[in-house]
């Protein structure tokens, strides 16, 4: 069976699983998010606390990824859960990293001015500072999220959901004639996948950097 | 001000030292607990046959193998390219190059390296050749990225001072450009040791057998075993790579 018609007649099932990929992709990446820019801030306004937020954050990176899923087992069982703790924890250096570059670059005379007309620190944060520094932390979101599309193909070596079981069925039946078109649709499927989170963030980017530094 | 004169080498030296021995203080730390919880673990013979001291260092064995020996090819293949890939004549290639590097990056690893033992058999070799395939990448963008920010006012004093195209590079360009290559092998590295764990499944017996056996067998301690093993092998190659780096940094830079 070629590979056209292999898609052909496994539409269903691997469009439903490219779902399952993009919406665990989404959920780790958006906590990684929430949870990157407040570590990000953190080490922004504190020299002493930045050293070791950005080399845990480094430190996890390291870590290999199938060891990484498999730490969580114990704690949390197969399946989804544990995938999306280890993406989140992967997706988080270039969150962090670039949330603290993103916030430094912001022009100090900017925020006496802000200061001078009264705004407190809580404004002046979301309304100039984050603002400003918007676009560098959403380039970080992206690295983060096609670093995490990769990764997530692993997931499905602990039960995790998306399209990394294709690759896997694919790998558990090596040598039989099935095996290209599982491994062949899982890949390419995680790569359309990536490019559309890439178009996506392009779309996103334009949307939502402010008028003024666009 | 005064005091901040004072006080600042000193917590620069305690950082630096907190840098270098940071990270083999915790890693000794890790490696005794994991010791202990495994020796007040009683072993069924399940566990037994893969938790033993000569079975592991095998398998520590053939994880650094496996990551080194990919990591050399991928050095001997990918700086030549990316220093041709700068040459004059050459330099419409690397654009071109990065952004089918760009692209590549989307590819997930183990699809990869899944495709490529698919292609060329299962065993130790062709995981070397996936290993390689998606870790060539860093190196040649750091190659490239490396020797295009040389200043090119010392490219051509030294052309200048009557070397040639080929003393230029050897001892002006490359040497300018070590820090960034080297950041880009460090990189490689650690890529290949985290996708290492994958070659379990493609018949060659690394630290990945461990955390996958106590996966499929449900057996707690062979898992945790196995993936403190390998994060800690990544973090202590990690490491000795950082040292490396520094050391092989020409003085001056």
């Amino acid at each position: 069976m070629d590979f056209y018609e292999y898609l052909v007649d496994n539409a269903e099932p691997l469009s439903q699983e490219a779902l399952d990929h993009i919406v665990v992709v989404g959920i780790s990446v958006g906590i990684a998010l929430v949870l990157g820019c407040a570590l990000g801030v953190l080490a922004h306004r504190s020299p002493r606390l930045r050293p070791p937020i950005l080399a845990v954050s480094a430190t996890l990176l390291t870590i290999p990824s199938l060891a990484l899923f498999a730490m969580f087992i114990p704690l949390l069982g197969l399946g989804t859960p544990p995938a999306v703790v280890a993406l989140v924890l992967y997706a988080l250096l270039p969150i962090v990293r670039n949330t603290v570059v993103g916030l430094g670059s912001v022009d100090q005379s900017v925020l006496r001015a802000a200061r001078g007309m009264g705004m407190g620190s809580w404004r002046r944060f979301l309304r100039i500072e984050l603002p400003l520094a918007w676009p560098v932390v959403l380039t970080g979101v992206r690295v983060s999220t096609q670093v995490v599309v990769g990764i997530a193909a692993i997931a499905a070596l602990v039960n995790g959901p998306g399209l990394g079981n294709e690759i896997f069925r694919g790998l558990r039946s090596l040598g039989s004639p099935f095996a290209l078109n599982l491994v062949l649709g899982g890949t390419l499927g995680i790569v359309v996948v990536a490019l559309l989170f890439d178009a996506f963030f392009i779309a996103l980017r334009r949307l939502t950097t402010a008028r003024g530094i666009r | 001000m005064a005091v901040d004169v004072m006080a600042a080498p000193v917590e620069h030296s305690r950082r630096r030292v907190l840098r270098w021995l940071g990270m083999p203080l915790l890693l000794a730390v890790v490696g005794i607990s994991l010791y202990a919880y495994v020796s007040t673990q009683e072993l069924d013979t399940i566990e037994r046959r893969v938790l033993n001291a000569p079975g592991l260092t095998d398998r520590v064995i053939e994880h650094l193998q496996l990551a080194g020996l990919s990591t050399l090819v991928v050095i001997a293949i990918a700086v030549p390219l990316g220093i041709l890939a700068t040459r004059r004549g050459a330099r419409f290639v690397a654009p071109v190059v990065l952004i089918l590097g760009n692209l590549g990056q989307a590819i997930p690893s183990l699809g990869l390296i899944t495709l490529v033992v698919l292609l060329a058999g299962v065993g130790f070799k062709s995981i070397v050749f996936g290993l390689v395939a998606y870790s060539a990448l860093p190196i040649l963008r750091n190659t490239m990225v490396g020797l295009q920010q040389v200043d090119q006012t010392l490219v051509k004093s030294a052309r200048g001072m009557g070397m040639s195209a080929w003393q230029t590079l050897t001892r002006v360009e490359l040497p300018l450009a070590v820090p960034v290559i080297l950041a880009g092998v460090r990189t490689a590295l650690i890529i290949n040791i985290g996708t290492a764990t994958l070659s379990t499944f493609f018949g060659v017996q690394a630290l990945g057998y461990v955390i996958f056996q106590g996966i499929q067998l449900d057996r707690t301690p062979v898992l945790i075993v196995g993936a403190v093993m390998a994060s800690g092998l990544a973090l202590l190659v990690d490491y000795l790579a950082g040292v490396v780096e520094e050391l092989l940094t020409p003085r001056g830079l």
